[in-house]
């Protein structure tokens, strides 16, 4: 090996002063075109509304540091994408490193300092590294050009079920050959690269201080003896090398200069949003400041800077068109389309000098960029997108704050009006006299005691279905004989309880929210208790994650927690084992928003069930399509329902005896849709807790109930 | 150019109600309160006007009641009422709906309204006469089950239709200042949301006094009123009943009481 400090890369060899002058001209105004549209982009987002969104700014970097470096989002289901991806990450970042190292060296440590370091054995090992980051580039590249151009994946198709083919802003081509443009952009510098590092060996192969070291540079010294070979002499390579030197180079600038106006953003605008990403993105919705006047967005600067940024960080990845209930049931849904309708929107109102009059800025409607309330209407809030995002877009709250503008015009479902204003009146869904609340409870052989009159240990908040609905008040029965069994101290208010507002807060009636919220809370707030356990998912996750905002912070706990420490404690007796082929179905609020994917699974395994998956469980679990308010709306006739699509989905496990659920709004929906898919007779659904009463011996109260003359 | 929309705080019966001690209306616990439903329709109609109207038009809701009457004149401002008015005073207690009509005719003298709007009737009392009567006290044209209406604010003259039997439709015009009762369905009422609601409280109610009016106690209440209630009861039900028995003391039961009820007849 020739060791020796002459050893490094020929810049800018047998330049003319005048070229070398033209490059740093065009250079310079690369940067100058880059930072100008980084100037408009970040001007775009300030014209948003303000926003806090707290912790340490240096925990937030660090934390999305360590997303971007392992690239856990990207990969999420989708492993080779995401593999694909990391390799141009990589591979893109070790070469921008490799380029600011040159720059460092030749034009600001050696000019100002005469200092140098880019050469020698420093130079051989930067540029077998480099040599391979371009391979990892191109290879990453080339998969992703499969995937787009052969493997026909539904996620890329950017069909719009929100838009007609007529409709002006239906057509998504732009977007296609933005990513094709990409793709070979990136590829053509990469490769171009490699041809230009092997025709500058060829021109050198007399300098022994080029030739001698060429396999430092494996890629391209296999490329330069294919050339010669070929018969490329010394000289053709240096002609070679003059011009294609020059395309290589203005097609890297070109690249640079476009970052900030096209899909190359998302280098920046989705490490910005993952970095500024709300852990309870749906699970806790913004409040309106009192101050505020109107409520929800209706203006693209409604919006905050967060959510301007979000819609530029979408890369249409297609992940959360592929788990929406409501796209994948045909509704007028893709929580893609909507980002990026709102993305044109932004960018064709907030990317100008001044700002257009408010009547330009209305995000309401059915015009180019704009967003129907039949679209708005069509979501269930599950936060199947959320949760998927690679990239921390938030769309569940950006739908509620439109939807909050649509409730204060009244543009809703008359069924849903009339619900709304039903619970208004009575306190619960079901339009029921707040007095017939605990009306459930005179079926049962003891009576529950009522946690305004006396201390409790655990305060069970019912909730509407499980209080109201005919079918539900059995489950609900079921589990206060189960807790009474267990000798668990626990209580309900009854009608001092009203609806705890999850779905109406999802509907965007803050409002309403507000008054059931703070009902609720002032009611709790006179009791004596250590904890609170409910059956709902939904009120188990406003009053988890919601009521701490409006003062009320408790304790609180999804029966199934609850119900699986009495087994494990022995205070539930030791069940007979069912035997059971069954799956379990995730609801929504407990699994995805609230992460309580164990418990269930333990109790059934404490039953002895047979557990079998769907394709879609824990944190990918599909929707029943009772949530966001969708169970007080009626679907369209005719069309196909989440619901139908879960069924249809348990269906095709062999021998499926239970469909199990842990949800009242699960138990209506599901029940309804085995008759409507024609699965009645093959499985049942199930509440868990009828599961387990159907395991455990007959009830110590009701046997005692029965066997006492006096009853 | 003012619309005056006459509005009621209706009292829907809970589940398991009692009736008062005195036997003359429902314990007030067990009753649920709102906006009388028609009222939602012909503060809409107003609404309507007031927003196509090319004219400033002024929307006054008026409401005669206590206190707990403001949540429906909460809900008509909520909904964009300009102004509410609500008249309230002990000796009121008891009127029947000619003295209550007594009180909306005193209110539209003092506000002169161009037009005004009740609904067809309350869905408590049900006696669909307050709205003419207020017309008949002030000498105003009128009509009742108004199912559709033109109207330019400001001028002499508006068109409407009502429901005939049969499904006939009448067309007609009427001059104005009119009274004008509207039936359901006329149009689809807005919502009030719970921030408009919220809102709403922040704007004033004016409360009006007999004096106010210059409407004397004795017009009013039980001594203003024509009509009294002497008794609120739950009538009885449940007078089929089961026969037991054989065949032959069944038929034997049967013809018993055919012969009874038949005896009774002749």
């Amino acid at each position: 090996m020739i060791q020796t400090d002459s050893i490094t890369r020929v810049l800018f060899e047998d330049f003319r002063p005048s070229a070398i002058r033209l490059f740093y001209v065009i250079g310079f105004a690369a940067i100058a075109v880059f930072c100008w549209g980084v100037y408009v982009q970040v001007r775009k987002y300030r014209r948003g509304a303000a926003t806090n969104a707290g912790g340490s700014v240096l925990s937030r970097f660090t934390e999305m540091v360590g997303t971007v470096l392992s690239h856990r989002t990207v990969a999420r289901r989708d492993p080779k994408a995401g593999a694909a991806h990391r390799l141009i990450f990589y591979g893109f970042v070790l070469l921008f490193i490799g380029t600011a190292t040159i720059t460092l060296d030749y034009d600001i440590l050696g000019p100002l300092f005469g200092v140098h370091f880019w050469h020698g054995e420093f130079y051989l090992w930067f540029s077998l590294v480099l040599d391979i980051a371009g391979v990892m580039l191109v290879g990453g590249l080339i998969y992703m050009m499969v995937r787009r151009g052969w493997m026909r994946l539904p996620k890329l198709d950017y069909a719009r079920p929100d838009r007609q083919p007529t409709d002006p802003d239906y057509d998504r081509s732009g977007y296609r050959r933005e990513d094709w443009a990409f793709l070979w952009t990136l590829i053509l510098i990469a490769f171009t690269g490699y041809v230009l590092e092997a025709v500058r060996l060829v021109w050198l192969a007399d300098r022994a201080d080029v030739w001698g070291v060429r396999w430092w540079s494996p890629a391209g010294a296999a490329m330069a003896e294919a050339m010669r070979a070929g018969g490329m002499s010394n000289a053709a390579g240096g002609i070679v090398r003059q011009n294609l030197w020059w395309f290589h180079g203005l097609l890297a600038l070109l690249f640079i200069a476009l970052i900030p106006f096209t899909k190359v953003k998302h280098i920046f605008t989705a490490a910005g949003s993952l970095m500024f990403r709300d852990p309870l993105a749906a699970q806790r919705l913004p409040r309106v400041p009192a101050e505020q006047k109107q409520a929800g967005a209706q203006y693209i600067t409604d919006f905050t800077w967060k959510q301007l940024l979000n819609l530029d960080a979408c890369t249409k990845c297609g992940r959360c068109h592929e788990a929406c209930p409501a796209r994948a049931v045909g509704a007028p849904l893709s929580p893609r389309d909507v980002i990026l309708s709102l993305r044109e929107f932004a960018n064709k109102t907030l990317e100008s000098g001044t700002l257009p009059p408010a009547a330009e800025l209305d995000v309401h409607g059915k015009g180019p960029g704009q967003v129907a309330m039949e679209t708005l209407w069509s979501c269930r809030t599950c936060m199947a997108c959320v949760e998927i995002c690679p990239v921390a877009v938030e769309h569940v709250p950006i739908i509620v704050q439109m939807r909050r503008k649509l409730v204060e015009e009244g543009e809703m479902d008359p069924q849903l009006k009339k619900t709304l204003q039903t619970i208004h009146k009575n306190g619960n869904s079901f339009g029921e006299s707040r007095r017939k609340r605990a009306a459930w409870t005179k079926a049962l052989p003891f009576k529950v005691k009522d946690a305004r009159k006396e201390p409790v240990d655990v305060l069970w908040f019912v909730g509407d279905y499980a209080s109201f609905d005919p079918r539900n008040q059995k489950v609900t029965q079921a589990f206060a004989t189960l807790l009474q069994d267990a000798g668990v101290d626990f209580g309900i208010l009854y009608e001092g309880e009203s609806n705890a507002g999850n779905d109406v807060r999802r509907v965007g009636e803050e409002g309403l929210y507000e008054v059931l919220a703070e009902s609720n809370i002032e009611t709790l707030a006179a009791l004596s208790f250590k904890s609170i356990v409910t059956t709902d998912p939904h009120s188990y996750n406003t009053i988890r994650n919601e009521y701490p905002e409006f003062g009320g912070t408790y304790e609180i706990q999804h029966y199934t927690t609850l119900l699986l420490k009495l087994m494990q404690d022995g205070k539930v007796p030791v069940p007979r084992q069912l035997g059971r082929r069954v799956t379990f179905h995730d609801p929504c609020h407990l699994g995805r928003f609230n992460k309580g994917y164990e418990a269930p699974r333990e109790i059934l395994r404490l039953l002895g069930c047979e557990l079998v998956e769907m394709g879609r469980c824990r944190a990918n679990s599909f929707c029943c399509g009772a949530g966001g308010g969708r169970i007080w709306m009626p679907d369209p006739v005719g069309a196909d329902k989440p619901a139908h699509n879960r069924m249809r989905e348990a269906a095709v496990i062999p021998g499926l005896e239970v469909y199990v659920v842990s949800c009242p709004k699960d138990l209506t929906m599901f029940e309804d849709a085995l008759k409507t898919t024609g699965n009645e007779g093959k499985f049942v659904v199930k509440e868990l807790i009828e599961l387990v009463r159907e395991a455990l011996p007959q009830s110590q109260v009701e046997t005692a109930v029965k066997m006492s003359p006096t009853a | 150019m003012k619309i005056l929309v006459a509005v009621k705080q209706v009292a829907a019966l809970d589940e398991d109600f009692e009736i008062r001690a005195d036997g003359k209306d429902v314990e007030p616990d067990f009753l649920v309160r709102d906006l009388n439903e028609w009222d939602d329709f012909s503060l809409e109609e107003a609404m309507k006007i007031k927003e196509s109207a090319s004219t400033p038009v002024e929307v006054v809701a008026v409401c005669i009641g206590p206190d707990d009457a403001d949540e429906a004149l909460r809900k008509c401002l909520a909904k964009g009422a300009d102004r509410a008015i609500r008249v309230w005073d002990d000796a009121i207690e008891g009127s029947d709906s000619i003295a209550i009509a007594r009180l909306i005719a005193a209110v539209a003298t003092r506000e002169a309204p161009d037009m005004l709007f009740a609904g067809v009737q309350s869905s408590d009392h049900t006696f669909a006469s307050t709205g003419i009567a207020t017309a008949s006290l002030l000498d105003w044209p009128h009509a009742a089950v108004v199912t559709s209406l033109t109207y330019t604010p400001g001028a002499n003259t508006a068109v409407f239709r009502r429901e005939l039997e049969g499904g006939v439709l009448h067309e007609m015009q009427i001059e104005c200042p009119a009274v004008l009762t509207i039936q359901l369905g006329i149009n689809t009422p807005r919502y009030a949301s719970l921030r408009a609601i919220k809102q709403a409280a922040a704007k004033p109610i004016e409360v009006l006094t007999l004096e106010d009016l210059g409407v004397a106690p004795m017009h009013v209440g039980e001594s203003g009123s024509l009509s009294r209630v002497r008794r609120m009861y739950i009538p009885e039900k449940g007078r089929a009943q089961m026969i037991e028995g054989s065949v032959e003391e069944k038929a034997a039961r049967l013809a018993q009481i055919i012969k009874e009820r038949a005896g009774g007849a002749a």
